[in-house]
């Protein structure tokens, strides 16, 4: 059962570009994520779908609902924002009561559950909070209701690490119970630990929808080298190299596909330094899936 | 029901000064009403000496002004003007206030449709600007009876208080409309305070005649207190249009609200 349809869905700004023929379909007890860099497109969609906005033409929806024909439907919904604003005036645990009101069901108990593994301090103020613990403060609203989707849009922003790591143990955990989760998110590495497929959207278009399995055999790597001696532009004509640029003693290219072929390639080198590093999601889009169209 | 209840909660106390503004103003005037009587012809005098514009505008009838309805209704004039703003603040605050703050991801994404929040919201203001006629009626009526010279009739005095509310629901309905043309309204009272103002100016500069057509311009002059004063009843035109601004205005209220495309 598709959880999420979303079906030749547009929405134009004026002339200004929205989201143009987005086609996705999420399964029920999914990890989804939905890749793009900022402005691509992704809250458009997501907003669409959770009945904010209305499309231009297309249509979205959740358990097989329209969200703004059957707003109930959101009731097994849970939504976190990009950026999380609450009424200020207001104590946390006040929120997350008026939030759970909507509900109709007593999650009291699951509240202080999430609060202690979010380590959220539910008596104080809103206004109080840091950038960080709003955040957290929106986690422990869009789970309370225990969802059968949640929806996260940029979900680790604001975060630090640690908390990063308990917020994915979570959203492991409510997805092992049976909620499908999609979200979305513009760098690939966060999404690679938890997905079973992506999406990639680009200028308001999808681009590849693939399996995280398909991903993960190709990882993407950005390299960076300074030899002893002057770097030939075939030096490095390998499957999977691109954006090769060679200027003297040094190479700046991506690499996708096996590691160990590249590491054998680059021992035949003699090295003076070395730099890997993920390439962000701008390049992967530009250098592999923009070309393949 | 949650909606109601919490938009309540977080108006109440602003409400609350509201009302203790209004009463303040009205018992402030009303307090000064026994002495301004002992001299009747001064005042008469005095009040006479004012240009025809400013007497318009203050809704002054020379005839009543030395008796308690009649000074009252001068009184009026200003806790019209100040409910006015009160109701204009609510209605505009009503439907935007998610923009504001920011928090439309929050309550757009719970199961309520969106004609439930208006709804909601609606009601709520509607209560809280029932809630400050009923306390501004009782008590100004029980001052007026403290200070009154000779006995008045309660029904006029209540016909007088009755249009506070009228003139509120009308601002209420206009500020809800309004609101939704704003792009982003991020501080209401400026608005509220130069919509309000604009109107009441439009009422006193250029509806200076009775039978003017401008009259329908400012809902400030829908309900003439001498009118009301001579013939105990309000002048039925006006009531209807006051009606049908609030009915247009709350039911494109809706239709715009439940189409919009919320931002965040």
């Amino acid at each position: 059962m598709n959880v999420i349809e979303i079906k030749k869905l547009t929405k134009n700004y004026g002339k200004a570009r929205g989201i143009i023929d987005v086609d996705l379909n999420v399964e029920q007890g999914e990890v989804f994520g939905f890749i793009g860099p900022n402005g691509a497109g992704k809250s458009t969609t997501i907003r669409t779908l959770l009945g904010l906005i209305y499309p231009t033409s297309g249509s979205a929806t959740i358990f097989g609902k329209n969200c703004t024909e059957s707003p109930e439907v959101r009731k097994e919904l849970g939504y976190l924002p990009s950026e999380v604003f609450y009424y200020d005036n207001m104590k946390v645990i006040d929120l997350l009561k008026y939030s759970a009101s909507f509900y109709h069901k007593d999650c009291t108990n699951r509240i202080k559950e999430l609060a202690e593994i979010m380590d959220l301090d539910l008596k104080k103020k809103i206004d109080e909070l840091s950038f960080g613990n709003k955040k957290k403060v929106g986690i422990v609203q869009g789970l309370l209701h225990e969802p059968k989707l949640i929806i996260l849009d940029e979900p680790t922003s604001g975060l630090d690490p640690l908390m990063q790591q308990k917020f994915f143990e979570l959203i492991e955990e409510e997805n092992k119970k049976g909620a499908t989760v999609f979200f979305s998110s513009h760098i690939l590495t966060e999404v690679q630990r938890l997905c079973n497929r992506v999406a990639f959207i680009k200028e308001g278009r999808i681009i590849k929808v693939e399996k995280m399995s398909t991903l993960q055999e190709n990882t993407y790597k950005r390299i960076n080298i300074e030899a002893k001696a002057g770097i030939s532009s075939e030096a490095f004509n390998l499957r999977g190299v691109s954006d090769f640029t060679a200027k003297g003693n040094t190479a700046n290219f991506i690499f996708k596909g096996n590691m160990n072929d590249m590491i054998r390639k680059l021992s035949e080198v003699e090295l003076r330094n070395i730099s890997i590093t993920e390439p962000d999601l701008e390049e992967i889009f530009l250098n592999y899936y923009a070309k393949e169209e | 029901m949650n909606i109601f209840l919490y938009e309540i909660k977080s108006l109440y106390k602003s409400t609350l000064i509201w009302i203790c503004s209004l009463i303040g103003l009205s018992a402030l005037f009303l307090s000064v009403y026994p002495s301004m009587t002992e001299d009747a012809a001064g005042l008469r005098e005095i009040i006479g000496g004012y240009p025809e514009a400013v007497r318009a505008m203050l809704g002054i009838n020379l005839d009543y002004i030395t008796s308690i309805l009649g000074f009252y209704s001068m009184i009026f004039s200003f806790v019209i003007l100040a409910g006015a703003v009160q109701a204009m603040n609510l209605g505009l605050a009503m439907l935007t206030r998610e923009s504001r703050e920011r928090t439309a991801d929050f309550l757009l994404v719970k199961p309520v449709s969106r004609f439930t929040i208006v709804t909601s919201k609606l009601c709520a203001s509607l209560t809280l600007i029932i809630a400050t006629n009923i306390a501004f009626s009782a008590i100004s009526a029980w001052i007026a009876n403290r200070v009154k010279i000779e006995a008045f009739d309660g029904k006029l005095f209540f016909m007088i208080n009755l249009t506070l509310l009228f003139v509120q629901l009308i601002f209420l309905a206009l500020g809800m409309v309004i609101s939704l043309f704003f792009k982003k309204l991020k501080a209401v009272l400026p608005v509220s305070l130069s919509i309000v103002i604009g109107i009441y100016m439009i009422g006193v500069l250029f509806a200076t005649d009775k039978e003017d057509v401008i009259r329908f311009l400012s809902p400030f002059r829908y309900f003439d207190i001498t009118y009301i004063i001579e013939n105990a009843s309000y002048e039925g035109i006006y009531l209807i249009t006051g009606a049908v601004i609030m009915a247009v205005s709350i039911i494109s209220g809706y239709l715009i609200y439940i189409r919009k495309d919320i931002h965040a």
